[in-house]
């Protein structure tokens, strides 16, 4: 009973990072339709900023003090993930949009393998796994028979916080409903005056900040980081997105908290072992799309392309 | 037109070309380098070299040499597609020029190594810059028109002499691709430390042939022999794989280009493959590495490997079958989902299954893949006692080890093209291209999409199973890691680099997409950097592929079939229609 | 229309990387070389040492220690004129982790007749495929770093050893050895009785694990669980929590420091406060940075580094050479790896010329080559494997490992 208890805990603090992740999935495919292989990419290189900041920014005296180095360092993530995005949208998908549906998901990919190259290669060594500061409060939290870092309990709390701020701000602000009228048809939300290519920078932007949190975040629970950390964990947000059903800001959060269960829990009960964890998920995401392709929460379509 | 002949008024495009012409010329005859490169002769010692050698111009500064006279002959010559002509040879003079120029500048260290330093000049790289810059300004100034159709029957000619002037051309053609094959392969030598020059030697090499090749398309001359050797299909195949049969006779005979051109030729059949599903049914497959993977492990499991667990041992050829039989019923499986999920959920889908596949083999699934030891010591494929790594002598010829599985992937590669040029052509190709086209319009026409879609499927993994097979006798060993994400990225890559639908274009891909990894090891490190950017400025330069198909190219690149840009063929059409003349046209 | 310029911006960008490329590549350029050994006699030629690792991608990092300290190997002896009348040059060919991409390049250095021997490769995998060919062509391999029982005495290497490449040799411990020599102290000398067993699901850390639990049962401990984790996972809550019901008193990870240091950090901040034992994987400093603590256990093969006068004078040679770049776990490996070529191949030639005919004296010399390595005393037994099968277990005190048992393995 304990080990069910923890392993959920375990599994809603994964489902946190993915979900932050998926906020920028499902938003981007929302609206212009496209799978943003990289924005795992955007996730890894948001550690690399918070860890930049810690390491040649923050003077000794600070590093202490978590209430100053882990706004700090968020906001080197978060602008360092913001500014890649931004960069990718414009130089490698805008020119695209037009484009037959391949061409930016096969771009994508290029982002997202090229990506993960340059930090590598030019991040002072990068090229092995660096240790990742945990400035944040180092206890175990206990509740009940289950214990938390307070660094899981911090990214579980982000996660549904965040996720609702978003999706206040598409509900309620005017850039908002922007949004959702580009989502439904960019052209006739042009013609009602909405510019398209801000809505897209600002939605690749909002997702790109999440994506740069979540960064550094995790990268402070499992005190570890690699070049790597992004790919897997990006493709973990795109089922969670998909399952919850792309498009749907809450569906994606949800999503993902199933998918950390579904890891979780699967690597500890299912026949195999955590050896076949990984596997499971991708099980799941198989029969969500073959007998529910508008997933758990999205609107059914009639065509799906 | 462009915005590169708007620069220059049309009157000065001849001249500008001449000068472009002589500039190139010259550039060929003057020193390249103001030092001795420390280990050899890469351009020779700064001398004017013409005067006392004319002829013993070699490598890259004869290509100039050969660029420069044939552009000042087309520059004075009447030829239509001339602008197109002058505008290759310009960008491929620019390309050699401009690779040796930073080979030179990086090994001498500051701009002193392509102008003057120490006493001596060197100008040739410069000069040859400026030519290749004037000819394709001048070029395109002259006119970037139409593409020339050349009429299939030439000189009047018809029955038996038509048919024979074709196979000539045909044969000559096919043999000039060999050698071109042959010299690129071997170009700048194997690089090693013996020869730090093969990296810049074989790129520059590489710019003349493809300011060749661009040429010879620019006045018409590649369009006309595809639609020979469209017309002569038959015979098209029988002489290409006859020439490709050749290849080892050339200086390319080598264990390690056998080795080489072994390999890219189980990926070019996998690409072809591949093609098939992507270029054809238009259904994006992100995992398809798992089936040449799947093919491998149970061509393995019956090679009588001391690692397999079953103990079976079986005859190849068997063994292929069986393969090739067992991946197309996962190819099915794997493709039912396409009946309910479409496009990018498809991809995913595809991709979670290749996940699968590596995660399970890694896992020793069913103790058949051996796990994290891989299953290795898999026996080479035998006829009697002769195993196919052994050298063998042909014809007098001695053939390097390797050889005898370069012939069987040879046949391999020619059986896979077959199949895909008459499924192509069949009822059930044009079907899988209305799929792509729009589903449900094909729908609509009466085409059974569902069963189109899973056999697209099943024949794209049945071809990826049986190269597998023939990979796992080859490599000696069969290990998850050779089949990962990246291998399908990299399949994909070279279906989509070589044009999708096209077989030359997979052939072409996955020919580079190898290659060129092989012939710049210098560059290692940032080998899947250049990998990543590649893929970005491919979808953003040039989508449609190096050789598209047809009816691709007209959805790509904004163009009709007929190479025409759409926007003026739609003008056309409006014209035509107030004029009232109906006349086809694909806008 | 916008097409060309369109053309013309994707040549410039092309040009852009390629010169970028290039000047970076000078340095490394190995013609670059050869103003201090003006002393030797190098009028026979250039011989070449070949290095087939991984140079692109995630084990980048370990293939650039490994083909460096060949470097290192290949540098001194031109210096210190070890191979009369010739000059050797190493020439590192990338295997991108892959196995056919491994066989290539080993096809590409056989087809140079002065290629002497190659040290290579980093992963078991790849040497599967590039073993064959270089045996084909009668070429010297020493691997530094595959510990797969299998490459050197076959299949079944337990009850019948049968030697699979005669060109085949290794200077790393097996994990035969390995594996049985850490469960002996874990078990014996420490009294772990409840073991736990973690891998990252690769080659190495898989037949490591094996080993050990033979061994480990066969000397009374239990083995409680064995666990599995992705071999780019950095969150392990998933299998921490899957072990805790167990209450371990040890864990034993097969893998590498990458994942090693943090999972032994993470198990402790989740209360499983127990020493963590890997192989000569994690025995690195790195380790300790990554979350190593105290008392976490490493086995590594030969006596402790800071006893052997040879093994620090590699080291500081590495750190005065290379500025940039660790030699990792397999650095000092290839170093005697890369000796033990250099030292065959002099004794092969003598006075006389290089010749590929040469190969089967010098596979021979290879076969009875004895030496004073950086990691210990370097010799090769009848299947190729190394015969210093001394083994050290080392322990992280403070920042840094300390060694505590050294001796051979014994049932």
């Amino acid at each position: 009973m304990t080990t069910l208890l923890q392993q959920i805990a375990n599994g809603l603090v994964l489902g946190a990072t993915i979900g932050l992740i998926a906020v920028g999935y499902t938003m981007v495919y929302g609206i212009i339709q496209l799978i943003n292989f990289a924005h795992g990419e955007v996730f890894m290189v948001g550690a690399f900023g918070g860890l930049a900041v810690w390491r040649f920014v923050l003077p000794e005296g600070m590093k202490e003090d978590w209430y100053v180095a882990l706004p700090l360092m968020l906001v080197g993530g978060v602008v360092v993930s913001v500014t890649i995005a931004m960069l990718m949208e414009r130089f490698a998908y805008r020119p695209l949009r037009n484009a037959p549906r391949l061409a930016p998901l096969i771009t994508a990919l290029g982002v997202s393998i090229a990506l993960q190259e340059a930090v590598r290669i030019w991040f002072p060594d990068a090229d092995r796994s660096q240790s990742f500061p945990r400035v944040f409060i180092n206890t175990q939290v206990k509740i009940g028979p289950v214990e938390i870092p307070a660094t899981g309990l911090l990214l579980i709390a982000t996660a549904i916080l965040l996720g609702l701020l978003v999706q206040l701000y598409v509900n309620k602000t005017r850039m908002g409903r922007a949004m959702r009228a580009t989502s439904q048809d960019r052209d006739t939300a042009r013609l009602m005056g909405v510019n398209p290519d801000r809505v897209i920078v600002l939605t690749f932007v909002i997702g790109a900040a999440l994506a740069g949190i979540a960064g550094v975040m995790y990268g402070m629970h499992v005190q570890t980081l690699g070049v790597r950390a992004g790919f897997q964990t990006g493709i973990f947000a795109f089922t969670a997105a998909v399952l919850g059903g792309i498009g749907s800001l809450p569906g994606a959060v949800i999503g993902a908290f199933i998918i950390g269960l579904v890891e979780r829990l699967g690597g500890q009960y299912l026949p195999g072992g955590t050896a076949y964890a990984y596997v499971w998920v991708f099980v799941v995401l198989i029969l969500v799309l073959v007998f529910r392709p508008q997933g758990l929460f999205g609107e059914s379509e009639k065509v799906r392309a | 037109m462009s915005r590169l002949s708007s620069l220059v008024p049309a009157a000065l495009g001849r001249p500008l070309s001449a000068v472009g012409s002589v500039l190139l010329l010259v550039a060929a005859m003057l020193p390249w380098a103001t030092f001795l490169l420390n280990d050899g002769a890469y351009p020779d010692k700064a001398t004017l070299q013409f005067f006392d050698a004319p002829f013993a111009l070699t490598g890259y500064r004869w290509h100039v040499l050969l660029f420069g006279v044939a552009a000042l002959v087309i520059t004075f010559v009447p030829l239509p597609g001339k602008g197109r002509a002058l505008r290759a040879l310009g960008f491929g003079g620019l390309a050699i020029s401009v690779i040796s120029a930073g080979f030179i500048l990086s090994e001498g260290g500051g701009l002193g190594a392509i102008t003057a330093a120490d006493g001596a000049t060197a100008f040739g790289s410069i000069v040859g810059i400026l030519g290749g810059v004037a000819l394709v300004l001048g070029g395109s100034a002259i006119g970037i028109g139409d593409i020339p159709h050349w009429p299939d029957s030439p000189f009047g000619l018809t029955g038996w002499a038509q048919r024979l002037l074709a196979w000539a051309v045909l044969i000559v053609s096919f043999v000039a691709l060999l050698w071109l094959v042959s010299e690129t392969l071997t170009a700048g030598g194997t690089s090693g430390v013996s020869n730090p020059y093969a990296g810049p030697i074989f790129l520059a090499f590489l710019g003349m042939a493809v300011g060749v090749l661009a040429a010879l398309h620019g006045i018409g001359f590649t369009r006309w022999l595809t639609s020979l050797s469209e017309r002569h299909r038959a015979f098209s195949i029988i002489v290409l794989v006859l020439c490709a049969a050749a290849l080892p006779f050339t200086d390319a005979g080598t264990q390690y280009w056998m080795t080489v051109a072994g390999t890219i030729g189980i990926y070019a059949a996998t690409a072809i493959g591949l093609n098939v599903v992507v270029g054809l049914a238009g259904l994006l497959d992100l995992g398809y590495v798992a089936f040449m993977g799947i093919g491998a492990f149970v061509a393995a499991n019956l090679s009588g490997s001391a690692a397999s667990k079953l103990g079976i041992t079986l005859p190849f050829p068997i063994a292929a079958v069986i393969a090739a039989v067992i991946v197309g019923i996962i190819g099915a499986i794997v493709g039912s989902p396409t009946l309910r999920v479409r496009g990018d959920y498809l991809a995913i889908v595809t991709l979670a299954f290749g996940e699968i596949f590596s995660k399970s083999a890694q896992n020793n699934i069913g103790d058949l893949t051996g796990g994290a030891n891989a299953i290795s010591n898999i026996p080479p494929i035998a006829v009697g006692d002769l195993g196919f790594n052994e050298p063998i002598t042909l014809l007098g010829t001695k053939l390097p080890p390797g050889v005898l599985y370069y012939f069987l992937i040879t046949l391999l590669v020619g059986l896979v093209m077959a199949v895909f040029a008459n499924l192509k052509n069949s009822r059930m190709g044009r079907a899988w291209i209305a799929i792509r086209e729009d589903e449900d319009v094909a729908r609509a026409m009466g085409i059974k999409t569902g069963q189109a879609k899973i056999l697209a499927f099943l024949v794209g993994a049945t071809l990826a199973g049986l190269a597998g097979a023939v990979f796992a006798h080859k490599l000696g060993t069969a290990s998850y890691d050779a089949y990962s994400f990246l291998q399908s990225v990299t399949l994909l890559a070279a279906v989509i680099l070589g044009g999708m639908g096209s077989i030359p274009g997979a052939v072409l891909g996955a020919s580079l997409l190898f290659v060129l990894p092989e012939k710049l090891r210098e560059f290692d490190n940032y080998r899947l950097l250049f990998f990543g950017l590649a893929l970005i400025l491919i979808m953003r330069f040039r989508p449609q592929g190096m050789v598209p198909d047809r009816i691709r190219r007209a959805e790509f690149a904004g163009e009709t079939a007929e190479g025409k840009p759409i926007e003026e063929v739609q003008e056309q059409l409006v014209v035509e229609h107030e004029l009232d003349v109906p006349k086809g046209g694909k806008a | 229309m916008r097409n060309h310029t369109v053309k013309a911006a994707a040549l410039v960008a092309a040009g852009a990387l390629l010169l970028s490329a290039c000047s970076t590549n000078k340095e490394e350029s190995p013609g670059g070389g050869g103003d201090n050994q003006a002393s030797c006699d190098q009028s026979k030629g250039t011989l070449v040492v070949g290095v087939i690792v991984p140079l692109s991608g995630d084990l980048e990092a370990l293939g650039k220690g490994i083909s460096q300290s060949a470097q290192l190997a290949v540098d001194q002896a031109n210096t210190e004129c070890k191979v009369p009348g010739y000059k050797l040059a190493l020439d590192a060919q990338d295997d991108q982790r892959d196995p056919t991409i491994g066989a290539q390049a080993a096809t590409k250095l056989a087809s140079e007749e002065s290629i002497v021997g190659v040290v290579g490769t980093l992963n078991s995998s790849v040497a599967q495929s590039v073993a064959p060919v270089l045996a084909q062509n009668n070429i010297l391999q020493i691997s530094p770093a595959n510990t797969n029982d299998t490459l050197t005495k076959g299949e079944d290497y337990l009850n019948s050893p049968k030697r699979q490449w005669k060109t085949y040799f290794r200077t790393c411990t097996v994990d035969s050895l390995q594996g049985p020599y850490a469960a002996n102290y874990l078990v014996g000398q420490a009294g772990k009785k409840k073991i736990a067993i973690v891998t990252n699901g690769l080659t190495y850390g898989e037949g490591l694990a094996d080993t050990f639990t033979v061994q480990a049962e066969k000397k009374g401990a239990e083995i409680v669980t064995r666990q599995k984790v992705g071999e780019n996972d950095t969150d392990f809550s998933g299998v921490i929590s899957a072990i805790k019901p167990f209450n371990p008193d040890a864990v034993y990870f097969g893998g590498e420091y990458p994942q090693a240091g943090p999972l032994s950090k993470q198990l402790a901040s989740a209360g499983i406060n127990v020493p963590v034992m890997g192989g000569d994987g994690i025995f690195d400093k790195t380790f300790i940075e990554l979350g190593g603590k105290e008392g976490d256990l490493a086995t590594s093969v030969g006596a402790p580094t800071d006893e052997l006068p040879s093994a620090k004078a590699f080291i500081d040679a590495y750190n005065k050479e290379f500025e940039e770049g660790s030699f990792g776990a397999y650095g000092a490996f290839s170093y005697d790896a890369t000796n033990a070529i250099i030292a065959s191949l002099a004794e092969t030639i003598g006075d006389g010329e290089w010749s590929a005919d040469k190969r089967d004296a010098l596979l021979e010399a290879a076969q009875k080559y004895s030496a004073e390595g950086a990691t210990g005393q370097i010799s090769f037994d009848e299947n190729g494997d190394s015969t210093n099968k001394v083994l050290t277990v080392y322990q992280v005190k403070g920042t840094d490992w300390a060694s505590v048992e050294t001796g051979e393995f014994e049932e």
